[in-house]
Order: structure tokens, then C-alpha cells, then sequence
């Protein structure tokens, strides 16, 4: 997805995207508000799997401040929106 | 009985079978007078010198190799396509009495420090009608010298006996049925043990030999599998699965006669052995482990009855495996062989030595044993990967990793990373014209695997660094 801009409902679909992928056996179970803490699985691995798949498809680099700071869906979107 | 006791019986009991088929047939009474003459050109050496042999699959090769064999001296097979440095390293520890090549390869040791009198052409000792007597081996005497691939370490010497040869041979033949009926197409190369042991059955079981340089052109290698009514076939895993994905068609018409497709054991894709397992109607695949220096130790025939497609089988008639585990955890532990195959010591190398004590060679290899005796691998001690204290096995995850279409192969390694240690490394050759995207393997991986597990660098490779033999050298992919 090279230089292409994203607005913001554009980069939250694929947010979500990632999301699913991230923890296939969530899907459609997705909040922008839901907690790091609610979601089975989410150890520090998925935190570094859900960071590099996003790094991945928008071509940015997350740097490790940020990446701990991540707890949610709308982190996330935070992050890669101040890295895009 | 050496090697070419056996060519020699042969040819007085069916003297015009076809030995071999290369660029002409030659049957065993040709082929016997050919190496006997080859044995006695031979030039005055001590008995038991080491001569090295270069030469690509060919008649040449096979008549070098056991007019070598036969005159009582070490054949020492080296692979044309070695690279400068590990030529000299091995010609400095074998330390031949005579170079031995064909024109086209001459060049690759005419910058070393040979002597001139050492390096000699095919032609020219075929030429020569010394009639020099050669004193026959004995059973212990070395027939031939090998070294190993070189994946994970420095390449070691391997001298095998006349006696281990016959009784990896006999096994071979024994377990799998070779017969003197057989017409056996081997692609794979002879100065390797896979190639050479597939040489040693077909003449031990005085059967017919094609030669085929190698599966560059894997259709060919199809065409004459058909054309000469080819009872069996060798090759490698890799060889197998890119024939399922490209010649899927075509495999099923040409390999439906075969009575055996052999192949050896780095981990064939389950997915593979089940489709030929449907393709091959009159027949069955099979694989084996061994290791140079423990030459075919358990067999696996892929029949339908065995539900046990991951395993390499049962140890081959009188060799022994135990798995021993550290600190009694897990079931999973180091293979270590015993038999008539294994070497009693390595050539000229004190440290490879202490892997083989009382009789046992301690492999490197990771295994299990299920309650059936059936040896299943899961790795090599020393690719584990610790991530976040967690053992990860490589080899699993590019098991995992193969299952997708697109692709061909894929090797795992570690990567240093300041919070967990270790974290998982994959690189990947995709098939040709494949569009797949890294976030797409990640998140196949992440349905597939533990969270740990999953690779969290993805490097896409054009080729994967490979030894002369088609291996790949994963000890060039660490980071």
C-alpha cells in the first residue's frame, strides 16, 4: 500500500484489519476502546506482532515508547496516525 | 564381498544385462572389463592411497570410482561445483597420491598447489596398459571418502569401509526390495552418499543404472523415467514437491508404473508424501535418515496402512537408535545410532571424534520415538532458538511456513532482540510469480502457532545460499 494517504476512516478499516488478523479468534468482537486486558492473548508477543503488521502494511516505524504505550484499538490509531 | 566383487559376478552370471544406460548401454560384462582395465592403468602408488575423484554423474565416474575401489586405493568424490576454499581444505586433509578429472573440470585445480605429476586426465590413464597387479582391499580397508555438506558446521571428513558400504547396501536392498529386474533412474549426484549408496544398490543387485546428470530439467528426467519403463526413482524432498507443483499431470501418468520413489529425510511436506502416496498406484514412496557417517539408519515406506507421514521410519535390520534427553524432560531428545553403518572415527579429526563413543554416534539430531518404534526428527541441537526462554524448534515453523502455495522454501533463524533475547527470523524464496505479502505469512503463522513462535522479521530471498550438494547453509543466515 506504498504512498498512498490514508484518511482517517480509511486507516481505522484497516486497523481493524489488523486487529483481526492479529487475534483471528476475536473477530467481531472489536472495540476502539476495548483494553489489552480484555482480550485473551494480547502478552507481550502479540503487542510485538500487532506492531510489526502495522509497520508492515503502512510503511512506518513505531518507535519502542510508543510501542509499550499501545493497550488498545484506539492507541494504535493514535500512533500510526502521529507516524504517518 | 566389495563392490566389485559383486560387478564381476554379475558379469559372469548375466553378462549381457545392461549395467548402465548413459550416452550408450553397457552391460555388466562391458562394464567389469572397463573398470578392470581402468584398475590396472592405475599408476604405482602405495596400496591404500587416496585418489580423488571429479567428475559429474557419468561413465567416467563410475568406472574411475570402482577401478579405485577395486585396486585397493580410497576414492575420495569430490563435487565439481565446490568452492576453491573447500577444495584445498579437503585435498589438504585427504592428501591424495593422484588428482583424477575429467578435461572440463582440469581448470578447478590447475591455480593449486598440486603436484604436476598428481593431476591427470581421464583420457590419459585410460590410455596407459600398465598391467600393474593391484592387491585386492580388505573388508576394512576404506573404500571411499566422503565429506560431509558443511549446513551447520565445517565440513568433515567421512571414510567409509568396504564392510560398512555392504551392509548399508544389503539393507537397502533387503528393506526395499531392489532386484536385479529393477531399471533405476537416479538424478541425484554420485559423489554425494545419497547418489553413490543408489549406485552401490543398483550394482549389488545387479539391476540397470540411468544416469542423469541431474533434475535441472526435471522433464526430461520425466521423459526418460517413462521411456525406459523405470521401475524406481531417487530424490530429493524439494525435488518431489516442485514436480507436484508444476508437473502434477504429467507425474501422475509417468510415475503410476513405478514400484518405488526413494527419497531421503530432511522433512518431506505431509502434504506431499499424501499426493504421492494417490499418484503412485503400483508402488509406494520412501525415505530413510542417515548421515554420511551412519549411512541409512531406519527406512520408512509410505503405505497406506501407516498412518505415520511425518516419521522416517524404523531403524534399518541391525542398527540401533535411543534418543537420550537432557534433564528427563519432554519426549524429544538426541539421536544416537549404532550399527554396522556407523564409522568407528572421522577422517583425521580428534574433536568430531568424541560425537562417536563405544560404538554410539551422537548425531546432533533432535528426535523422537513413538511407542511403535517409528523415529520421527524434530530438529538440530544446535538450531534451537530461545525466545523469551521458550525452546523453538526451526524446523517446525518452516514445516508450518511450506504448507502455503506460494511458498517454495524457508528457513527460520534467530534475531537478537533487547526484550525477549531471541525472536523468530523467517527468510523466504517464494514461488515463482507469487504475490503474497510478509503481513499475510504473519498472520497465517499466528492461526498456526504459538504467540512465541510467530516471526516477527520477514526477509524475502532471491536464493538461498546452498553447499555443492543443494544445501542450504543456514549457518550463513544468522544474524
Amino acid at each position: 500500500m506504498s504512498h498512498v494517504i490514508l484518511n482517517n476512516d480509511e486507516i481505522k478499516i484497516e486497523i481493524e484489519k489488523i486487529f483481526s488478523q492479529v487475534f483471528p479468534s476475536f473477530e467481531g468482537d472489536f472495540a476502539w476502546d476495548k483494553h489489552q486486558k480484555d482480550y485473551e492473548g494480547w502478552d507481550s508477543f502479540a503487542q510485538l506482532q500487532l506492531i510489526t503488521v502495522a509497520e508492515e502494511f503502512f510503511e512506518i516505524e513505531i518507535n519502542l515508547d510508543d510501542a509499550i504505550k499501545i493497550k488498545s484499538a484506539q492507541d494504535l490509531f493514535d500512533c500510526v496516525k502521529s507516524a504517518t | 564381498m566389495i563392490i566389485t566383487d559383486y560387478l564381476q559376478s554379475f558379469a559372469q552370471k548375466t553378462p549381457n544385462k545392461i549395467a548402465v544406460i548413459d550416452k550408450e548401454n553397457i552391460t555388466y560384462e562391458k562394464l567389469f572389463q572397463k573398470v578392470s582395465d581402468f584398475s590396472s592403468s592405475i599408476p604405482d602408488i602405495p596400496q591404500r592411497s587416496v585418489i580423488s575423484l571429479m567428475f559429474d554423474n557419468s561413465i567416467e565416474f563410475l568406472i574411475s570410482y570402482l577401478g579405485t575401489v577395486s585396486a585397493g586405493h580410497i576414492a575420495h568424490l569430490i563435487s565439481p561445483n565446490i568452492s576453491k576454499i573447500n577444495l584445498e581444505s579437503q585435498l589438504e586433509s585427504s592428501k591424495p597420491k593422484i588428482v583424477l578429472t575429467n578435461k572440463k573440470f582440469m581448470r578447478k585445480f590447475e591455480r593449486l598447489d598440486l603436484m604436476e605429476n598428481n593431476l591427470i586426465e581421464y583420457s590419459e590413464i585410460v590410455k596407459k596398459k600398465n598391467s600393474t597387479v593391484k592387491m585386492k582391499p580388505k573388508m576394512n580397508d576404506y573404500a571411499y571418502l566422503l565429506f560431509t555438506s558443511g549446513t551447520t558446521s565445517k565440513p568433515k571428513g567421512v571414510g567409509i569401509t568396504h564392510s560398512q558400504s555392504e551392509f548399508t547396501t544389503n539393507n537397502i536392498i533387503k528393506v526395499l526390495g531392489y532386484n536385479s529386474s529393477d531399471m533405476n533412474v537416479v538424478p541425484l549426484p554420485f559423489f554425494h552418499s545419497f547418489g553413490l549408496g543408489c549406485v552401490h544398490t543398483s550394482i549389488f543387485s545387479g539391476a540397470s543404472l540411468v544416469i542423469q546428470k541431474n533434475t535441472s530439467e526435471i522433464t526430461s528426467v520425466l521423459d526418460v523415467i517413462e521411456d525406459k519403463k523405470a521401475t524406481t526413482f531417487a530424490a530429493v524432498p524439494s525435488t518431489l514437491t516442485t514436480i507436484l507443483k508444476n508437473l502434477r499431470e504429467k507425474a501422475g501418468k509417468t510415475f503410476s508404473n513405478l514400484r518405488l520413489i526413494m527419497t531421503n529425510s530432511t522433512s518431506i511436506p505431509i502434504s506431499t508424501v499424501k499426493e504421492y502416496k494417490k499418484i503412485l498406484k503400483n508402488g509406494h514412496l520412501a525415505t530413510y535418515y542417515g548421515l554420511t557417517e551412519a549411512s541409512r539408519s531406519t527406512f520408512m515406506i509410505f503405505k497406506d496402512d501407516i498412518k505415520k507421514e511425518t516419521s522416517v521410519g524404523v531403524p534399518a535390520p541391525n542398527v540401533q537408535i535411543k534418543i537420550v534427553k537432557k534433564n528427563n524432560e519432554g519426549k524429544q531428545g538426541n539421536i544416537l545410532i549404532k550399527g554396522k553403518n556407523v564409522i568407528d572415527n572421522y577422517w583425521d579429526n580428534v574433536e568430531a571424534d568424541k560425537n562417536i563413543v563405544m560404538g554410539w554416534l551422537e548425531t546432533g539430531d533432535l528426535g523422537t520415538i513413538d511407542s511403535d518404534g517409528y523415529l520421527y526428527l524434530v530438529g538440530r541441537n544446535d538450531d534451537i532458538i530461545n525466545v523469551a526462554g521458550n525452546k523453538v524448534n526451526p524446523y517446525e515453523i518452516e514445516k508450518i511456513v511450506k504448507e502455503l502455495s506460494e511458498i517454495e522454501d524457508a528457513v527460520v533463524v534467530g534475531k537478537k532482540h533487547d526484550t525477549f533475547g531471541n525472536v523468530i527470523k523467517l527468510i523466504v524464496k517464494k514461488t515463482k510469480g507469487s504475490q503474497i505479502k510478509k503481513s499475510e505469512i504473519i498472520t497465517y503463522c499466528i492461526k498456526n502457532m504459538e504467540r512465541y513462535k510467530v516471526p516477527i522479521d520477514i526477509e524475502f530471498i532471491d536464493e538461498f545460499p546452498k553447499t555443492e550438494y543443494g544445501k542450504i547453509k543456514r549457518f550463513m543466515l544468522q544474524e
